[in-house]
């Protein structure tokens, strides 16, 4: 059954392989953001998944512990910082500092 | 079959690692860094480093992240490019391209992973593996090391933090005289996330201090129990606000007991001098320790060493956000 | 959490002492169908953050799927642990339980990311998907 246990550890890697295509693609930070939620998430079930393939539950189920408790201060962190800085999309960003810079020039 | 794993997890360490380095938005960047830092600590997780891997998860969750998003919210994300200044740019591809041939030169001599005849294991390392039981009662051969063979190295580890935050907080210091860039939104008005912290921050600090006392027996340690006691600090800045958080722990304070953390380490350290021992030999505890052999002596000075690092680090790192996210004002922040 | 303990302590007594073979069975399945639900749940959060047009249609399928999976994965780990450990020490429970702790936490924590970034999304500019195709 431990055999069972290296499987689903296996898909589940496999898997975040496939949101890493997110990773990459995500037209904005935010979408980012979710997929490293996800595989955050998805690392704590791997390291307790690790424990039982290796026999170590023990011994790795700090490590998860510390990790469930912790994970959330991140994405926290990241929300709070869109509060000021309110534009997502950084493409447009010069784009629309160039237009701000050149209304102010103006008058 | 075990090979699969880690196979698979360095493939997604690699493309993650070329990917926050290509991303032209620092936002990202930091993002995606973080998704490396958790794929990290399973890699070494895998290889059996608990100690790093509890490293790695405490600073790479709780902390590491969130000073970056920090410096951004004061900064800008953006990334200053000149097209035409390339020169720079070659010389270092160079430079970096040298180096890593020189390196990969190198890596055919290297022993192979977890070879016992390595010159590594069968010299300094085989004698703390024999005698480190006997000599502390310490089953966690890392803390061992760290805390008692080479306390030398962990304090001033210790000191080297706390001259971060001294650094930090130094270099961006405002005297407060000057105005404010901007008035300050109303930044807690969030109830989910404040009840929400309102009850996360009691088991975290729970489990910090239970990781700090417990470093003897499995794998933790005052450092990380440090850092995830400062990351409750920062959850709670960042939940309500700072001059919440500062009512807590005041700035004065953070430095006050950073210093007193780096002074329990090196004071521990000094009273077997005045005993006739040498510096940081713990065996001559045993005179002033009651009830206690040389042996037992060991073990507990270096709880007590762990409490000097993890009050320093838990200061340091409270002490950096802070810094870093009010831009030295100490105002208002996330 | 009191409930989750005291479950814990249920599973690990059946487990432990009954070792009629339907019962050893049903224990059996109750992990298997826990584990491969969980990775069912996960496949989903993964096509669903590939597949969906915007961020708050990624959003959901990230935050109500990976949430469960999770919970779904750790629950199998918990009783797997108790179920193949040999004699039923102080240790293994102690995992059981810490692994159930974790679940309490990501309950916690992963929603109020979720909401926390829904807010983040909403508050700035990004616009939301509409099916365009039907509404003309």
């Amino acid at each position: 059954m431990i055999n069972i246990f290296t499987w689903a550890s296996i898909l589940l890697i496999v898997l975040m392989l496939m949101l890493v295509y997110r990773i990459i693609v995500g037209p904005t930070v935010i979408d980012r953001i979710v997929a490293v939620n996800v595989i955050g998430t998805k690392s704590i079930v791997l390291i307790v998944l690790m424990g039982i393939i290796f026999d170590r539950l023990a011994m790795f189920v700090d490590i998860a512990i510390g990790y469930g408790l912790l994970n959330f201060i991140a994405s926290l962190a990241a929300a709070k910082y869109f509060k000021k800085h309110h534009r997502i999309d950084s493409k447009n960003i010069t784009a629309t500092e160039h237009t701000a810079k050149g209304a102010t020039n103006g008058h | 079959m075990l090979l699969g794993i880690e196979t698979l997890l360095l493939i997604l360490v690699l493309i993650l690692a070329v990917v926050s380095l290509w991303i032209r938005d620092l936002m990202s960047s930091v993002v995606v860094f973080g998704a490396y830092s958790f794929l990290m600590c399973l890699i070494w997780t895998g290889m059996g480093a608990v100690d790093v891997a509890f490293t790695e998860a405490a600073v790479g969750a709780g902390v590491s992240t969130v000073f970056f998003v920090a410096v951004l919210f004061n900064t800008t994300r953006r990334i200053q490019f000149n097209p035409l200044d390339l020169s720079a740019k070659i010389f270092s591809a160079i430079l970096c391209i040298g180096t890593g041939y020189l390196l990969m030169l190198g890596l055919s001599d290297l022993p192979s992973w977890g070879d016992p005849q390595a010159l590594v294991n069968t010299n300094v390392s085989k004698y703390y593996i024999e005698s480190a039981y006997k000599q502390t009662k310490v089953p966690n051969l890392v803390t061992a090391v760290l805390a008692d063979y080479r306390a030398f190295d962990t304090m001033f580890e210790t000191c080297v933090v706390f001259i971060a935050v001294l650094g930090i907080f130094m270099l961006l210091k405002k005297d407060g005289r000057e105005p404010l860039k901007e008035t300050s939104a109303k930044a807690n008005d969030n109830l989910i996330i404040r009840v929400a912290s309102r009850f996360m921050v009691p088991f975290i600090q729970l489990f910090g201090l239970y990781v700090v006392a417990h470093g003897h027996y499995s794998p933790g340690g005052g450092f990380q129990g440090g850092v995830i006691l400062g990351a409750s600090l920062i959850l709670v800045a960042m939940a309500f606000n700072i001059e919440f958080v500062k009512q807590l722990l005041s700035i004065k304070r953070m430095l006050l007991l950073a210093v007193i953390g780096v002074i329990i380490f090196a004071g521990w350290g000094l009273v077997p001098v005045f005993l006739g021992q040498s510096f940081l030999d713990y065996s001559a505890w045993a005179a002033l320790l009651p009830g206690t052999g040389e042996i037992m002596a060991r073990s507990h000075s270096m709880l007590a060493v762990e409490i000097g690092v993890a009050i320093t680090v838990m200061c340091g790192m409270y002490g950096i956000y802070m810094s870093l996210v009010s831009d030295g004002r100490f105002d208002k922040g996330l | 959490m009191a409930i989750n303990v005291l479950a814990v302590i249920l599973f690990a007594i059946i487990s432990q002492t009954i070792h009629h073979p339907t019962v050893q069975l049903i224990l059996n399945i109750l992990i298997m169908a826990s584990l491969g639900l969980g990775l069912f749940f996960f496949f989903a959060t993964s096509v669903g953050v590939l597949r969906f047009p915007d961020f708050f249609t990624r959003l959901h399928a990230a935050g109500k799927g990976d949430t469960l999976s999770t919970i779904l994965i750790l629950l199998a780990c918990s009783l797997f642990s108790l179920k193949s450990a040999k004699t039923l020490d102080q240790t293994t429970i102690l995992a059981a339980i810490k692994i159930l702790l974790i679940i309490n936490f990501i309950f916690i924590g992963s929603p109020t990311a979720t909401h926390a970034l829904i807010e983040a999304g909403y508050n700035s500019e990004i616009d939301p998907w509409e099916n365009n195709a039907t509404r003309n």
